[in-house]
């Protein structure tokens, strides 16, 4: 649904986005993760062809961006971290407004968005009178109304309180899974996305240093939890046994190829060593993050 | 489709308050102008000179008369400032608020965007001038009667017209009134197009008519004046002269018009190249 190729943007000689690239298939939730000012909304702008890229290819539903948008984005809806309305005018008039942008829309068709993102009875108020969440709810009906395909979110939990932030979780959930949507989600809440995507990338100062899935990335095969009265003791017997490679922060170790966790307990038991606990360590997004961040400062350095 | 989107950048404008708040200084200040001629020594030094060129005062201080007398500054001041003031919005607003990048999330292209808000601006400066055409023969109704036209005209001390011949003249002036409204309409947001705040674009509207004025009332320019697009701005007083110079009014209706759609052009091509960002 989503394909950018070796695509390049500056903003005045300064690099936003460095030589990206990814594909998003049909019917993944794709999370597009990074700090402030990493590239995420410009890498978002240009699928929306709101930002020109200096250089490379943006193709989304199987159509070049820049050469046809129109057709590009005839089955997108697209939500950005702020919901902005036209305040002064009510909740359906705006959906009126946006849907002539994209092709014209029956009046059921808005009733029908309106029930589903929960607004009913509240359509006709102005937006001024709107709650925060009130108007996330009202970008995702104006992001529905064209029967989208894909789906793009910039920052949606972006501002909302954490009942806020739950809602729009299930929602997008609720989305994939009822409306079989392929979801593209920018956001800086890690939490967020371990809960909700399939797949992700990692974006610093503009330049993918991640790409992969989130269970591998949880998972992170090989990684196992040690609990042991004598660490050290114990990692140095399991290194020179070659049951693991590694060790970190004495508390993990690294298993050798096609060991197990039984035998490294059978082992450390039978030498003396006490086993207090032993288990497949699941690290969240947001360790992997702020490890793959901090090794790539380290690496610049 | 296209009537649909402009149905709703109408919505959009006249939803707005302050766009009321425009139309409102307007009739506040025709009240205050046709006050102050009613009730001050205006009227009487009016009829002073009519009477003093061989004219019946009483003939001529008429609804017509008090109509353009009320428009002259309202036309010099306050329509400049209020046609840029909503031309510079028209992009720059959306753009500072938020709501252009949704818009452009859509698969609308952005000159047909720009043809849609463009195209109601232009209607809104119609609409505005018409509304203070009949408001001014509306309110000057009130304390005058219906006779002939006395009027100052450029290039000729003033122009005396019969009530009907007035009428007609007055209906034509509105019309070349409502052409210069969507010049400055179009300057304005020509600027909105780049990558400023509204205010600016105001400002740089205003200034582009006030340098183009100032610069044609310099003597050294006279020679150059048909450069200068607030010398086209004349043809709403130049109807009024006898005989009417068509041929005048038709070029610098045409410079007008062309004045407008290369402010179109302009403020296109700027915004086509522009990235939206938040």
């Amino acid at each position: 649904m989503i394909q950018l190729t070796n695509v390049i943007k500056k903003f005045a000689g300064r690099l936003a986005v460095d030589d990206l690239s990814f594909t998003v298939p049909r019917g993944e939730i794709f999370g597009l993760l990074g700090h402030n000012g990493a590239g995420k909304s410009t890498a978002i702008g240009m699928m929306l062809g709101q930002v020109w890229p200096t250089s490379g290819e943006v193709k989304v539903c199987g159509h070049d961006v820049q050469t046809n948008r129109r057709a590009a984005l005839m089955k997108v809806g697209a939500i950005f971290e702020t919901p902005v309305f036209y305040d002064y005018l009510s909740g359906a008039r705006n959906l009126e407004i946006l849907s002539t942008y994209t092709a014209p829309t029956s009046p059921a068709r808005i009733r029908e968005v309106v029930e589903w993102v929960g607004l009913t009875g509240r359509e006709q108020s102005k937006v001024r009178t709107y709650s925060h969440g009130m108007r996330s709810r009202l970008a995702l009906a104006q992001a529905l109304l064209p029967k989208p395909e894909l789906l793009i979110l910039d920052e949606p939990s972006d501002g909302l309180d954490p009942e806020g932030i739950h809602e729009m979780r299930q929602t997008i959930i609720r989305l994939q899974r009822e409306l079989g949507l392929t979801i593209m989600l920018s956001s800086h809440l890690l939490n967020e996305v371990e809960q909700l995507c399939t797949r992700i990338a990692v974006l610093q100062k503009g330049k993918k240093v991640f790409e992969g899935n989130v269970a591998d990335v949880k998972a992170e095969l090989g990684k196992v939890a040690l609990k042991t009265a004598d660490f050290a003791g114990a990692t140095k017997l399991l290194l020179e046994r070659g049951l693991i490679t590694a060790t970190a922060m004495e508390k993990f170790i690294t298993l050798a190829a096609g060991r197990t966790t039984a035998e490294i307990t059978q082992t450390l038991v039978a030498a003396g060593i006490a086993v207090d606990g032993i288990w497949q360590h699941e690290q969240t997004v947001e360790d992997f993050y702020l490890g793959l961040i901090n090794r790539q400062r380290e690496e610049k350095k | 489709m296209f009537l649909a989107q402009l149905k709703n950048e109408l919505w959009k404008l006249f939803g707005k308050k302050r766009t009321y708040i425009g139309f409102g200084a307007f009739l506040l200040a025709q009240t205050a102008m046709l006050m102050a001629f009613r009730y001050t020594r205006w009227q009487s030094d009016f009829e002073k000179l009519l009477n003093g060129n061989g004219y019946l005062a009483a003939e001529f201080i008429s609804v017509l008369t008090v109509s353009v007398v009320m428009l002259i500054p309202q036309i010099m001041l306050l329509m400049p400032l209020y046609a840029t003031l909503v031309g510079g919005d028209l992009v720059a607003k959306e753009a500072e608020d938020g709501t252009l990048r949704m818009i452009l999330s859509r698969p609308i292209s952005r000159v047909r965007l720009l043809f849609v808000k463009w195209s109601a601006g232009i209607i809104f400066a119609f609409l505005l001038v018409l509304a203070l055409g009949l408001t001014a023969m509306g309110f000057a109704s009130l304390l005058f009667p219906w006779k002939g036209m006395f009027v100052f005209a450029p290039g000729q001390a003033f122009s005396v017209l019969t009530a009907h011949e007035g009428l007609v003249r007055f209906c034509f002036s509105t019309l070349f009134m409502a052409v210069n409204a969507s010049v400055m309409v179009s300057v304005a947001f020509m600027f909105s197009c780049f990558n400023m705040k509204p205010a600016a674009a105001t400002i740089l509207a205003l200034s582009f008519l006030f340098v183009s004025m100032v610069m044609e009332n310099i003597p050294f320019f006279n020679r150059y004046e048909n450069w200068f697009v607030t010398h086209h701005f004349k043809c709403w007083l130049l109807i009024f002269l006898n005989p009417v110079p068509w041929t005048e009014i038709c070029q610098s209706e045409i410079v007008l018009f062309a004045m407008s759609a290369t402010a179109f052009l302009i403020g296109a091509m700027a915004f086509q190249v522009r990235d939206i960002k938040s």
